[in-house]
This record gives structure tokens, sequence and C-alpha cells, in this order.
């Protein structure tokens, strides 16, 4: 991804970067993300059994190094440095035509149909739009955002504006997958925690949870374009 | 509704529970009129497979007739007989439409397990476990079926639910084995396991072409099914050394083509079960693969080994020298029945393929904990156990 291309838009043509968006990128549901993640992964309660599945080669390997991978593995990246923000970066190929990814993805009221976390997205504007996230225990936060980057079928950038409690910013980017296999989406996400020693960890934990919300996010998106609904083992429409 | 509920390793229990909800616009609501006990469904028994919880409802193999619609499914009514394949597959995502049906994308909400377990997720599939999805099994009077309007077949109005029941797991698995096989004239395929899947295997492995058969257990009644009913030859793992066996009975080459129906709670005789014996009881190996080793050492050189039987951990001593040295092919993995359901169900009503002569126990779903016992510990002859929710306890045949 450190190639630089050429992408035409509006007539014009216009060269951007997308290697650096690790660097600069912009961003902004990860925000919120920090809200929720905990609750779906302690909601779930499934880890325990998971280390039954330890047994083996992965319960001598532990003997042997004092060291488990299950354990880890599901611990989920936690990597990121807390000065250039916490960034989240998640690839998923979905059986549909870029334009289509796209045009779904820009059409922002539809992100909290698959981005848990989003209460909604008001589109304000052209390019603005007005964010609210819902967390447990009835805590909410409101940003609004502006499109920074927009490339049909290619590429969407945006990031929150004005005094955001969690400032945030994303890019979304959109290529046609090999042989017929639809489309692989990048999203990138990152998010600046508010300050201080217990912000930073606060942040870490939530950074660690949200790659996973925001994997999590995506597969809902892939469902809803593939199947046109979202994969439940609900029995009922009440409680799940 | 009653439910067969597990409730932990060799606790079975049959539960009110409410019943199943349209929840998604493709589900369907089948009201069950018969479902089956799996050999797979033992391993949860067995507290094999992790992530099960108290109160899941058991039961991936089940027909009956459709009693309510999603807003989505415009291609099936109310009162359809249809069969349920029992991997839930979305019919869109590129697997699905590869004809890799139980490798489906979307259909597993915990997909997140499966890819930190093995790297990526499969299908989710009626009660087996949460790392399948959570979803409710068929061992009920009434299931939610999601994806409906790409999974449910109709039921051919002159077949009974009867000899159509095992086209919703073992026929199409005991096929597909087969069908792994690449068998060409004159082969000759060998059946480790002559339980329902091994018992369509055999069957199988004769309609695609094999010349000769061969099935290998230890119990006198499944292998007498596997004689009289497969046309095959036997061989009874505890009177016989298996492989010399096979070698003396295909002139020193070996079989073209292994079949393993047994899976990962493979009994043994000697030094070898019981080092898999105590290593699986302490939890350092997750299966006890004699058989599988077994058919490695077994099939002649450029062979194939076909795995319909269910691994999910680690083994142990697996004799890759051999795999290599011989040049082996192996093919596993949960069926995709979807691939397979019309075009048996045509062979059924042809008369070419009975599979009822399988069953031993019809019960009611009451009596399923004791059916998973007998089941479980092969008693009274039982090979196939189906359970009828319109049964009344006691009155079984
Ligand atoms: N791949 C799939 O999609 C799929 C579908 C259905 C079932 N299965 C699996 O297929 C396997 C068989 O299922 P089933 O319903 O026939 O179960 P089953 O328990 O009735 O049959 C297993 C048979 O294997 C025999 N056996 C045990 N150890 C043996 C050995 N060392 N050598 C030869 N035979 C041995 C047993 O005596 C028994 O008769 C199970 O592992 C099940 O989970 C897989
Ligand atoms: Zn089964
Ligand atoms: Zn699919």
């Amino acid at each position: 991804m450190e190639a630089t291309q050429t992408r035409p838009m509006g007539g014009k043509q216009k060269e951007i970067n997308v290697g650096r968006t690790e660097r600069n990128a912009s961003m902004v549901g990860g925000a919120a993300l920090a809200l929720s993640g905990l609750t779906t992964i302690a909601k779930r309660r499934l880890l325990p059994g998971l280390a039954m599945m330890a047994a083996g080669g992965m319960l001598m390997y532990r003997g042997k190094t004092g060291h488990c991978d299950i354990y880890e593995s599901i611990g989920l990246d936690t990597g990121g440095s807390e000065d250039h923000g916490l960034t989240v970066e998640k690839f998923l190929t979905v059986n549909r035509l870029p334009q289509d990814v796209y045009e779904f993805w820009r059409h922002l009221e539809n992100l909290p149909s698959f981005m848990r976390h989003l209460a909604s997205v008001e589109v304000t504007g052209e390019r603005t739009s007005h964010w609210k996230a819902a967390g447990p225990g009835g805590i909410s936060v409101e940003w609004d955002a502006e499109i920074v980057e927009d490339y049909p079928g290619q590429l969407i950038q945006w990031h929150s504006v004005g005094d955001a409690e969690i400032p945030n910013e994303g890019l979304v980017e959109f290529r046609e997958a090999p042989g017929g296999r639809g489309t692989e989406v990048k999203v990138t996400i990152r998010y600046y925690p508010p300050g201080g020693a217990a912000g930073k960890i606060a942040a870490k934990v939530a950074h660690a949870l949200n790659a996973m919300e925001i994997e999590e996010d995506l597969k809902r998106l892939k469902q809803i374009l593939e199947t046109g609904e979202t994969a439940t083992a609900a029995r009922s429409n009440g409680h799940h | 509704m009653k439910a067969v509920c597990w409730h932990g390793k060799h606790d079975i229990r049959v539960d009110k529970v409410s019943d199943p909800e349209i929840v998604n616009p493709r589900d369907v609501i089948v009201k069950v009129a018969l479902t089956g006990i799996c050999g797979s469904d033992l391993h949860l028994y067995n507290g094999k497979i992790p992530t099960m919880k108290p109160g899941d409802i058991l039961g991936h193999e089940f027909v009956g007739e459709i009693v309510e619609l999603g807003s989505a499914v415009t291609n099936l009514q109310r009162g359809d007989r249809v069969v349920v394949p029992f991997p839930i597959s979305c019919g869109d995502c590129w697997y699905c439409k590869q004809g890799l049906w139980s490798l489906c994308d979307n259909s597993n909400p915990n997909s997140f397990l499966l890819e930190k377990m093995y790297g990526d997720t499969g299908a989710g599939i009626y009660g087996y476990s949460h790392l399948y999805g959570g979803y409710s099994g068929g061992q009920a009077e009434y299931v939610r079926v999601p994806y409906a309007d790409v999974g449910l077949v109709k039921i051919l109005p002159e077949l009974s639910y009867e000899q159509v029941l095992f086209l919703t797991d073992i026929f199409p698995t005991g096929y597909q084995a087969a069908e792994n096989c690449s068998i060409k004239p004159g082969d000759t395929v060998a059946v480790w396991g002559c339980g329902p899947v091994g018992l369509m295997a055999m069957k199988s492995a004769t309609q695609l072409g094999a010349a000769n058969v061969i099935g290998i257990d230890r119990f006198p009644d499944r292998l007498e099914k596997a004689r009289a009913n497969c046309n095959a030859e036997v061989i009874n793992y505890e009177q016989a050394d298996v492989a010399e066996t096979l070698h003396n009975l295909t002139g020193g080459r070996g079989p073209d083509a292994c079949i393993d129906a047994v899976g990962m709670e493979a009994q043994g005789t000697g030094l070898e079960a019981a080092y898999d014996n105590v290593k699986q009881t302490l939890r350092l190996e997750n299966e006890r693969p004699i058989a599988l080793r077994q058919l490695i050492r077994a099939c002649r050189k450029g062979g194939t080994i076909s795995i319909p039987g269910v691994y999910s951990g680690f083994v142990d001593k697996m004799p890759m020298g051999a795999v290599f040295a011989k040049g082996l092919t192996i093919k596993t993995g949960q069926t995709h029945v979807h691939r397979y359901v019309r075009h048996l169900m045509q062979l059924i009503q042809l008369g070419e393929i009975d599979t009822t002569f399988i069953i031993t126990h019809r019960m009611a779903l009451e009596e399923a904990p004791g059916g998973y016992r007998l089941f479980n510990e092969k008693r009274d002859g039982c090979i196939k156990i189906v359970l009828n929710p319109k049964l009344q306890a006691g009155a079984s045949a």
C-alpha cells in the first residue's frame, strides 16, 4: 500500500498517497468504540470453553514454554502508540463490486446498521455529518464529522471536527479482488484518547477491544451486502 | 415446546423451552417431523467439543413441515415438506457460490472463535456448540431455519419423511466421502467405521463405481449391515490385524482409497490405544487418531485418504512420513450438503439407494436421554436412532 496511485475524480487527476494512512490518517468511528467493545465479548462468556481447546499441542506447548497462545490470541492486538493516537486497521473481502460497497458506505446513514456502537449518523451537508454513539450504561457521545477525501468506488476518508470529546478519523478503501472475488475492503480507524495516565490505560484496553469490534462491524457489513441480513442465532426477537 | 437439551457431559434432558420465532427475513420455522441422533452428537455428549452451554438445544438432522415464513422467502410455502441441510449457508458468499456450502463466510455469528482457533471460520451448524454459531438444534418440536430460500429442498410427494431424513447429513456425508476418493474402475475402497456414516459411504462408493468395498469395525451387528446391505467384505479389528488383512485382500497393494468414518473418538487395542487414551484423558491430545493412523499405513501408494470423521483439535503421532513417502492425497471437511440433496433424493426416488436400513430405533423426543446413552454405548444393536416428536414416550418401536 505504499504505492502512489493516480485516481481520477471530477475530471481532474489527483494524486494521493494511500500508504500514509498509517501516519496521518483521519478518523472517527473509533471514538465511540471506546465505549462499547467490552460488553459484547463479556456477554458471550465463551473464552473459558476455548481453554479446553488448548488441549493437546497447545497445553504441551504451554507446559514447555510457560506461554499460552490461545489466551494471547484472544487478547487481540494491543499495539499502537498513544502519542499519535490509537490505530485499528482491518481487512475483509466482500462478494460485491467496489462501487456497490462504496455506495453503501458513502450513504453514511447506513453505518449504524453494521457499526454496533453507533446510534445514528445524520447527514448535514455535502460532506458533513453528525454522529451519535451509544455505550453501556447510557453513556453517549456525539460529534460532527467531515469527509475530507471521496473517490467513488475507491475510498472515503473522514475526520471529526470541532471539539469532539475523543477526536477521531477514519479511512475506508475499496479495491477489486482478483478473479471475481468481490471487493477487498480496508478500514483504518484512529482516535486520540483524552490525556492523563488513566485515560491512556483505558484507551489501551478499549483499543484492544475496538480491533475486534471493527472486525465484527466489517463482518456485519459483509453480511448485509451479501445476504441482505445479519447472522444471528437468536430464537426470538425479544432476547438473544 | 419440547426440546432435547445439553446440560453437560453425559447429561441430556428434555426441557420445555419457548417456541422459536422468525427473526430475519429469510427465515422459516419448521415443525419437526423426524430428527436423527448423529455420531457427531456423541462428540458433544462426551464433552469433546468446547463452548457448549447448559440448555443448548441439540440436533442437526431434521426434516419437517414449514409452518411460518419470513418476508423474503418467496419460493416456499406453508405446508411444504422439506429437507434441512445441517450446515447453515447463506448462498451468497464466495464460498457458497463455489459450492463450498459448509465453509460459508456469513452464517456463523461467532466466527471470531473459529478464526482464533483455526485461522478462519466455517458455516454455522444447528445444535453444534457456540463455535459453530450457537444455533438451536433440530431435536425439538420447532426450529428456526435461516437462509431458508437457499437451504431447503422440497420432499418429493411420493417419498416419506423416513426415506429422506438422512439427506440432511449422513447420506451426503457418506457420498462426499466416496466422491472424495476419485473412484476409478477396479478400485477397492476400505471404510473404517460401520456406523451410519461408514455404511452410507460404502453404499455411495459402490454407486460411484468401486469394484470392492471393505468395512472395518468391531460390532458384529454393524459388520453384518455392511456385509448384508452394502455388499462389503468385513474386518473385525479386534479379531484381525487390519493392515495385514487389507494387504491380503488387495493382492498386496492396499486399498486404492481409505475412508475414516470414525473420527476423533476411535477405539483401539493394545499399547497404541492406551497411549492415546491417557493423553486424551489428560487433555494433552484432543483426539484418538487410531483409525486415521491405520488408514495412512494401509492405503496403497498414490491413494486417497478421505476423512468425513470429525476432528476438532490436535492429533499426535501422525505418520506424515508415510503420507509423504506414499504420495497420498488427503481430503476432508464438513459436508457441503446442499450440493447433494437433489441428486441423492432422485436416487432414493428411483429406488437405487434405500437408506432406511440403518434405522434400529424409533423413539419419542422424551426418550432422547436414554437414546444418547444407548447409541454412545452401542448397546441393543443400536446403529441409528430416529426421534419423532409426535410419538408418546413408551410407545416407541
Ligand atoms: N464430515 C461431516 O460433515 C460429518 C457428518 C456426519 C458425521 N460425521 C462424523 O462421522 C463419524 C462417524 O459418525 P457415525 O454417525 O457413523 O458415528 P458412530 O459412532 O455410530 O460410528 C462410528 C463407528 O466407528 C467404529 N470405530 C471406532 N473405532 C474404530 C477403529 N479404530 N477402527 C474401525 N472402526 C472403529 C465404532 O465401533 C462405530 O461403529 C463421526 O466422527 C461423526 O462426527 C461427520
Ligand atoms: Zn451429523
Ligand atoms: Zn455463504
